[in-house]
């Protein structure tokens, strides 16, 4: 297949991409063309990178000998990056005959350029190393992605060239040295708007008129692109949505010309959506088992109570009793300051009226100020403050028998409490509460306490 | 191309239909690929000739007259070290070649050893002496030997070198050290010293080059390693005069009929054309930047690549308009291609973070962020009483926002101390941010303190380049 073909057949595939794919199949030329050492491939998540190099691999090189796809989170160390890639220009599988061995055993850098050497030795074409997620090669050892990027110059002449796709840019991947020259960048946008609608159409369901969709797919990205940019997210939510969306014209409750009406039927979900789905808090599986179940019924009201039901945070913390105390206690504990435990807690005293007092006077500048302790994260404790607030907060006496420590174990093991003084220490042990306000907020609801009164400088 | 005379402009329309054409042209691209892309060394060294002969007679002393020769090689990247190198070790093979036509009863199969290390690679000792026994071409099994003191496992493998040969003397051994200041790195540094001592004895007729950028590398070497180096340092600079770099790109650029085959019209206007390209004001303007910030000639070829690739049978020369789309990409701020279609949210979440700093926070984590953002969105909302069509987003989403700045490294957790451990952490690159914290003392995310990779200039920037922004928070971002 002639470049021009590929040009047109890769364009044809990914739209939106012509630029980056015109840039990159120039810079590889024909297979025995001189290429640079290096090409870098940059740009945001879900833009096409991975996806648009791995096809034009595949047809630029259809044997498959020429190039090596490595994935450096799956190769971890740079031993497996080595052998993975040796394997792939070798044509060398794995497999029960030669008892999963690698081509060749490659330890070293050292190693591995010799081994270069002997395979590429009498070959013309160029031979790609492409390496996915590279901003992790960072991370093992400084020389490792400088040698890559000069592989041309250390095997001496060999025909390789490295290609490194990532998010970062370059400027984040220049060695401290500057061993390695500055690579050919080909960088790949966030698609426009037309592009995105334009790639969202072909998700359009057999048997669906493709311009209602497109309309529907322009409502989504209206909603969404303000928070959102991600291709995939905006996939992910059209997927989910348009069966909502679609329905009642299935149902005889409007017809496909009635636009608004629909859009207004499906208002709901989209504000369900935004939220719950598409932070990943309810599963695919759980949504579409849910709006079946709203939409069994065509009541109107019913539909908004169960798209409340599911947008309703529903928390597993399922404590015991006194254990729910105990973490409140914690919360108190490392959230308040100190020094007001004795107007807060102490007894006797009516809490709200001391509070007003002291705190008014004392610190009226300071509150909401940038550094209160709610911005800074929980701050540490001795867990006998945290007792002494817990005896204080529940208000009937303990029953001797509940075994506190016990129960403070296990929330340290439920990491809702995390442990910072060293591990051997028996007294004087120290601990941070990990957990939210919303969830201490539903917590006290269950055993009605009323958190915001002992809550300091929160806003 | 607008410097071209008529006469000229005629022979050009008849090559451009001429058939044989592509050979020529398909010919001149791979010549200059080869060298754009670093696979062929240029054809002429401009204004490097002074370091070139030193390099050369040393080596040639080494090998024609059995001297013990050390030198270090220093001078910044990309001025042409290894192409020095490169170039005197073709022109000493050459030299050699013809020797050995004239006298080919001396049966030996080659008259030198060339052996390269280099710091990237080679990064121990005992990783470095193997290679060498490979590049001498030394089959013996290693293992045993490895076991004792380098200096007595690398006169060993000497010894086979010396028994290998029928003669007393041994072959001249020429050792080209890349990156010398790393492999000074080595603990002991017992290479360097057994090299050194070896070239010094003078019984073993050896070469010691070694290149390097950094010029302090004196200060690396240890007394008795330094005691025996022959303080021989060739500096190589980088281009001197415009006009000397400017002739660099030429040099790459240009085709010779005679090397590369080609007809000697084709050449002719080829070379003219470049010369064209090379004098316009766009182009040369460009290449004054490049000299001016940082004389960088890698920089300077690789601004070519992108027009070499292109040329085909419809463009026979190199296009203008395929050197201004390069030097165009070249010129872009990566980070804020990046930055110029992120989504609202986002940007949003830097200009809290760009007012954060100017109240004078230098660390922040996401709470705080958020914080500043909420903040200014209910004072909006007060004034405009009910938003206009901004909409405040909850927390979560709001960090999932955040988390997608992590991702792109705009955002990166701030050092433990203000100086951090020699900046290492900023160059590992290491990024837990995102990753689960492996000690339980670790805060939750929301409060691990971050710091923006932006400067506020660079927040507005973004701002004014973005048209989708809303007013209000164009005005946010300028306060």
């Amino acid at each position: 297949m002639s470049l021009l073909e590929l040009t047109a057949q890769l364009s044809e595939k990914f739209p939106g991409r012509d630029y980056q794919i015109d840039q990159l199949l120039t810079m590889l030329g024909e297979p025995d063309e001189p290429t640079p050492p290096a090409i870098f491939v940059y740009g945001p998540s879900a833009t096409g990178k991975t996806s648009v190099i791995r096809t034009l691999f595949e047809n630029y090189d259809p044997i498959g000998t020429n190039y090596a796809y490595i994935n450096s989170v799956e190769c971890f160390t740079s031993r497996l990056l080595f052998e993975r890639a040796l394997n792939a220009w070798t044509g060398h599988i794995p497999s029960v005959e030669n008892k999963f061995s690698n081509y060749a055993r490659c330890d070293n850098l050292v190693d591995f350029v010799n081994v270069i050497r002997g395979v590429l030795d009498g070959r013309k074409e160029t031979h790609y190393l492409v390496i996915d997620q590279a901003e992790r090669l960072r991370d093992r050892g400084s020389m490792l992605l400088t040698s890559l990027m000069r592989m041309q110059e250390l095997t001496g002449g060999c025909n390789v060239t490295v290609v490194l796709i990532t998010n970062v840019v370059w400027d984040k991947f220049r060695p401290r040295h500057g061993g390695a020259a500055d690579p050919q960048c080909v960088f790949f946008s966030f698609y426009t708007k037309q592009q995105m609608l334009d790639i969202l159409v072909k998700d359009c369901p057999v048997g669906e008129p493709e311009s209602f969709f497109l309309t529907f797919v322009e409502a989504i990205y209206e909603v969404f692109h303000r928070n959102c940019a991600d291709l995939n997210e905006l996939r992910h939510l059209v997927a989910m949505l348009y069966p909502k969306f679609v329905q009642p014209v299935f149902e005889n409750q409007a017809t496909r010309s009635e636009f608004s009406r629909l859009f207004k039927l499906c208002q709901p979900y989209f504000a369900a959506a935004s939220e719950r789905l598409y932070l990943r808090e309810i599963s695919t599986s759980e949504w579409q088992k849910y709006s079946t179940v709203a939409s069994a019924k065509n009541n109107p009201e019913d539909v908004t109570l169960k798209i409340y039901q599911m947008a309703e945070n529903s928390d597993g913390l399922d404590l015991p009793y006194y254990t729910k105390f105990l973490l409140i206690a914690a919360y108190l504990a490392s959230y308040n300051p100190s020094r007001l435990d004795v107007q807060y807690f102490a007894r006797g005293k009516d809490p709200s009226k001391s509070r007003k007092k002291r705190a008014v006077t004392n610190s009226e500048n300071c509150l909401g100020g940038r550094d209160r302790q709610q911005l800074l994260g929980p701050k540490a404790f001795a867990i006998e403050r945290m007792l002494a607030i817990f005896y204080s907060i529940i208000a009937e006496p303990v029953d001797s028998s509940v075994d506190v420590q016990i129960q403070i174990a296990s929330l340290i093991t439920l990491r809702l409490l995390t442990k910072t003084s060293a591990g051997d220490r028996l007294d004087g042990i120290k601990c941070k509460c990990n957990v939210s306000l919303e969830t201490i907020r539903s917590i006290s609801r269950t055993v009605r306490l009323e958190i915001d009164r002992f809550l300091y400088d929160f806003a | 191309m607008p410097a071209r005379r008529k006469t000229l402009s005629q022979t050009h329309m008849q090559m451009d239909v001429d058939v044989d054409n592509s050979v020529d042209i398909s010919r001149a691209k791979k010549a200059i690929l080869n060298r754009l892309n670093g696979h062929a060394p240029l054809p002429a060294l401009v204004g490097l000739d002074g370091p070139l002969d030193s390099v050369y007679s040393l080596l040639n002393r080494t090998v024609s007259s059995a001297e013990g020769n050390t030198a270090l090689l220093i001078g910044p990247r990309g001025s042409g070290k290894s192409t020095i190198v490169q170039r005197s070790l073709d022109m000493l093979k050459q030299k050699h070649d013809t020797d050995t036509d004239i006298d080919v009863d001396s049966s030996s199969v080659s008259k030198y050893h060339i052996v390269r290390l280099s710091g990237f690679v080679h990064t121990n000792d005992k990783i470095a002496l193997r290679d060498i026994a490979r590049q001498l071409l030394i089959k013996q099994d290693l293992e045993n030997i490895l076991i004792g003191s380098f200096a007595d496992a690398f006169t060993y493998i000497l010894n086979l070198m010396r028994s290998s040969d029928d003669e007393k003397s041994m072959p001249p051994v020429l050792f080209i050290l890349e990156e010398f200041d790393l492999l000074a790195q080595h603990p002991k540094q017992s290479l360097l010293y057994t090299l050194f001592d070896i070239a010094q004895s003078q019984q073993t007729p050896i070469a010691v080059l070694g290149i390097t950028a950094r010029i302090d590398v004196m200060d690396l070497l240890e007394k008795r390693v330094k005691s025996r180096f022959s303080h021989r340092q060739i500096h190589v600079s980088n281009a001197k005069a415009l006009e000397d770099f400017v002739d660099i790109a030429r040099v790459a650029l240009s085709i010779d009929d005679n090397e590369h085959r080609v007809t000697n019209a084709f050449a002719e206007s080829f070379n003219r054309n470049v010369s064209a390209i090379l004098t316009t004001d766009f182009v040369a303007s460009f290449i004054s930047d490049i000299f001016d910030f940082g004389k960088d000639a890698r920089l300077l070829l690789r601004t070519f690549v992108y027009a070499a690739n292109k040329l085909s049978n419809e463009h026979p020369y190199l296009q203008l308009a395929h050197v201004k789309t390069a030097i165009a990409r070249e010129t872009a701020s990566a980070k804020m291609q990046i930055l110029e279609s992120i989504s609202l949210l986002e940007v949003c979440l830097i200009i809290s973070m760009k007012s954060l700093v100017q109240s004078g926070s230098s660390k922040y984590n996401f709470e705080m962020i958020y914080n500043e953002y909420k903040t200014f969105m209910s004072r909006h909302m007060l004034a405009t009483a009910g938003g206009g069509a901004m909409k405040v987003y909850k927390k979560p989403v709001a960090l999932k926002a955040f988390e997608t700045l992590v991702e792109l490294e705009i955002v990166r957790p701030a050092l433990s101390s203000a100086l951090g451990s020699d900046g290492s952490a900023g160059t590992s690159g290491r990024n837990d941010l995102l990753a689960g914290s492996t000690q339980g003392s670790r805060a939750p995310k929301e409060y691990r303190m971050v710091q923006m990779m932006l400067e506020p200039g660079q927040v507005l920037d973004l701002v004014a380049k973005r048209f989708d922004i809303p007013a209000v928070i164009r005005r946010w971002a300028q306060q």
